[in-house]
């Protein structure tokens, strides 16, 4: 069994697979955080826009994932950018709609303190509205994951490499023993890191969540 | 022309619809009761729903990678994969629609004299149907994307273009064969949007 899974591994070259296919996740997923939170802030006073934003959000999401990949071709042709620049889009909503939620559904009596206090909107933003989203920015992170850990093993279709070429490597040969030891592996992979997400996730709302205090 | 719109759309529709229909009508009948026998044995409901929350996270292209060791390849086996992820939203859905219920609606049901069977009928079930739907919408979303990757593993439909083209690197092509699946895609959104507003009880409506 072991024995069998090792000849699939160095075979296959699935560390350099695993690097490979982490690097575009990190990659994906750091720019959609800071694009997510980004768009959240820039848009949670502003209703009208806001709208406009999720709606178009909202269309992209329903475009399958493959096609979304097939779409970017002609931009940026094969490899590891049309990879990168799909999981980005279809991460920007879960991140940039929670964002925007926690943003603005915030109790009214903390802004009213906050004011009271003499804090400029800008230092409300940050002191009091941004620490409270915490909770919710982390839960939309961790669909990110999912979405991007998604979308980063589709790449190997489109020449990105990572463990999705393994897995296409096993579908196209029907080698029963590769598509068995790299989905696992990616499946692992994928549960791990939502995993960790979850975990931050309850410590966060364990922290920022007064609401049975008041 | 006529030729081409018959191979890039004709052709793979019939496999494409029954792959994305039949998939959703199978997770329907499975994860509805499934979700509602959840509601009364709270072992089953823990099991089921943190099995459905680890799955969820799965690459879609490893689940179906990891149907063709167990079933093989073919139709069967792509509806199978497509199943088993279409079915965890609409439980999760469901589960959480039917469970997170206002007490004293209960409670004054008991106290008219309904059964258990009732409530569930009359009362939890009404309040959950805008949280089923919505579950509904997303698998069916979600069954339209994979029944393209399903291609693969020898299902037909439109990825088997998808992937003939991506061979030939002609993007033109591929592009033309991709469109029809966008269009479905809105397609199924514009439906159950409309079926949403018509089905949630008037009191749930939003205005």
């Amino acid at each position: 069994m072991i024995d069998i899974i090792l000849q699939v591994w160095e075979k296959q070259d699935l560390s350099t697979k695993t690097i490979e296919h982490l690097a575009m996740f990190g990659w994906a997923l750091s720019i959609s955080i800071i694009l997510g939170i980004g768009i959240g802030i820039l848009i949670y006073k502003k209703t009208r826009i806001a709208n406009v934003v999720f709606n178009i959000l909202n269309i992209i999401e329903l475009i399958p994932t493959l096609a979304l990949l097939i779409l970017f071709l002609p931009i940026l042709g094969l490899g590891a950018s049309p990879t990168i620049a799909a999981c980005i889009l279809y991460s920007i909503l879960p991140i940039a709609r929670n964002t925007h939620t926690g943003l603005t559904n915030i109790n009214k009596e903390y802004i009213e303190v906050a004011k009271g206090l003499g804090l400029s909107s800008k230092e409300i933003l940050i002191k009091v509205r941004l620490p409270f989203s915490l909770p919710l920015i982390i839960g939309g992170v961790r669909i990110a994951i999912v979405f991007t850990m998604g979308v980063v093993t589709l790449g190997g279709l489109i020449a990105a490499g990572g463990i999705g070429e393994t897995i296409q490597t096993g579908l196209q040969f029907i080698k029963m023993d590769i598509i068995i030891v790299s989905s696992i592996w990616v499946g692992f992979l994928a549960v791990f890191f939502d995993g960790i997400a979850g975990f931050i996730e309850k410590k966060l709302k364990r922290r920022f969540d007064f609401g049975k205090s008041i | 022309m006529v030729n081409l719109f018959d191979i890039l759309v004709i052709e793979p529709l019939p496999a494409h619809l029954m792959l994305t229909v039949g998939a959703l009508i199978i997770s329907i009948i499975i994860s509805i009761p499934l979700a509602a026998l959840c509601l009364y044995n709270k072992k089953l409901a823990t099991i089921v729903i943190s099995f459905a929350n680890l799955v969820q996270a799965v690459p879609s292209f490893a689940v179906l990678a990891i149907v063709v060791p167990l079933l093989g390849i073919g139709f069967t086996p792509a509806l199978f994969a497509i199943v088993l992820r279409a079915l965890l939203p609409i439980i999760k859905n469901t589960y959480v629609g039917l469970s997170t219920i206002d007490e004293s609606a209960i409670h004054y049901a008991k106290g008219i004299g309904l059964t258990e069977l009732q409530i569930l009928r009359y009362i939890r079930f009404p309040n959950a149907y805008p949280a089923i739907f919505s579950g509904i919408k997303f698998a069916a979303i979600l069954a339209n994307s994979i029944a393209i990757l399903t291609a693969m593993i020898g299902s037909g439909g439109f990825g088997e273009n998808v992937f003939k083209y991506i061979h030939q690197y002609n993007i033109p092509f591929l592009i033309y064969s991709i469109i029809p699946v966008i269009i479905i895609a809105i397609f199924i959104e514009l439906i159950f949007n409309l079926m949403e507003k018509k089905i949630t009880p008037k009191p749930l409506r939003v205005k």
